[in-house]
């Protein structure tokens, strides 16, 4: 019962990095206010995934375990760069989504190796059985 | 075992339900899928590479990104897009075609480190994945099913094999099911 809680907390992290890097790149293909606006939800999204990792990471195998901790790194740059870009405009502003994309496309990237590393280690033990 | 993975489709809509036969192995569990895109050629023989109507200069990013990684995968020969160049390739957003593929720039290193060689024909597609599997056989099969031709290089080796510009290759491919507005794929 514990390894499906686990599995599922990591697919929902899985699936939380990639709705934000969604809604990041959704929102560099809008111009000017509107794509402000969308960036300056990006901070407590990226806080609430954050937050989904601390609380799963501590029953995770090694190997998932520093995926995680990697992602939590990228979590925080994309916070910190979207936070940013919201202050500026013109060319800084695209730089700072341009940055942002890429902490929340490596976010996702941790998050998916750590299902991968969780599930390799699963095949392993059943092949074990 | 960590792989990119290639798989040519000569229909626009298999190449699509080969992305989402991917995907939905990785929500059974039978594989890890990190990224994918699609890229098609064209009958003129032009190289457009799926992508989010987006900002120009990140489309254009993703276009010479994708065109790096698919050299690396296919080789000179295969894609003749180069991969050390970065010779750029279209990135469709928004159903507006982007910059065609610059052929005469293309890298024409030593091609004799490629394990296999193939060709994206005019009027084909190829699925793009970045995968982590156990064994090849459930992609092998399922797009088998599908009429696709996969090809892999190991990760590791596309990644030790330089140009990597501002970014890695894995950040040009959607870590998601990305399917544009535009595809036949929801007609």
């Amino acid at each position: 019962m514990q390894d499906t809680q686990v599995r599922d907390a990591v697919d929902q992290v899985r699936s939380a990095t990639q709705q934000l890097h969604k809604a990041i790149s959704d929102a560099a293909a809008k111009r000017g206010g509107a794509a402000k606006a969308d960036l300056e939800a990006v901070p407590m999204k990226a806080k609430a995934a954050i937050d989904s990792i601390k609380s799963s990471v501590a029953t995770q195998n090694a190997a998932a375990k520093k995926h995680l901790t990697e992602a939590v790194t990228f979590l925080e740059a994309t916070r910190k760069h979207a936070a940013e870009g919201v202050k500026t405009s013109g060319k800084e502003f695209q730089t700072a989504v341009r940055q942002t994309i890429a902490d929340a496309r490596a976010a996702v990237q941790q998050v998916s190796e750590a299902v991968a590393a969780k599930r390799t280690a699963g095949a392993t033990a059943s092949a074990k059985k | 075992m960590r792989n990119y993975v290639a798989v040519v489709f000569d229909d626009t809509s298999k190449a699509y339900e080969g992305l989402h036969a991917l995907w939905q192995m990785d929500d059974e569990g039978a594989i890890t899928v990190h990224g994918t895109t699609v890229v098609h050629r064209n009958d003129w023989g032009e190289y457009q590479v799926d992508s989010k109507d987006t900002h120009p200069a990140l489309a254009t990013a993703v276009g010479v990104g994708v065109g790096a990684l698919l050299g690396a995968l296919a080789g000179p020969a295969g894609a003749a897009v180069g991969a050390a160049k970065g010779a750029a390739i279209g990135a469709a957003s928004g159903g507006a075609g982007g910059a065609v593929a610059d052929l005469n720039r293309a890298d024409t290193r030593d091609e004799s480190r490629y394990e296999t060689g193939w060709v994206l024909g005019a009027g084909q597609s190829a699925v793009i994945a970045d995968v982590s599997e156990d064994t090849t056989f459930p992609i092998d099969e399922r797009m088998r099913r599908l009429g696709g031709s996969v090809h892999r290089r190991a990760y590791g080796d596309v990644r030790d094999d330089k140009w990597f510009g501002d970014y890695p290759y894995d950040y040009y491919l959607y870590p998601y099911e990305y399917v544009p507005p535009y595809s036949p794929w929801w007609a």
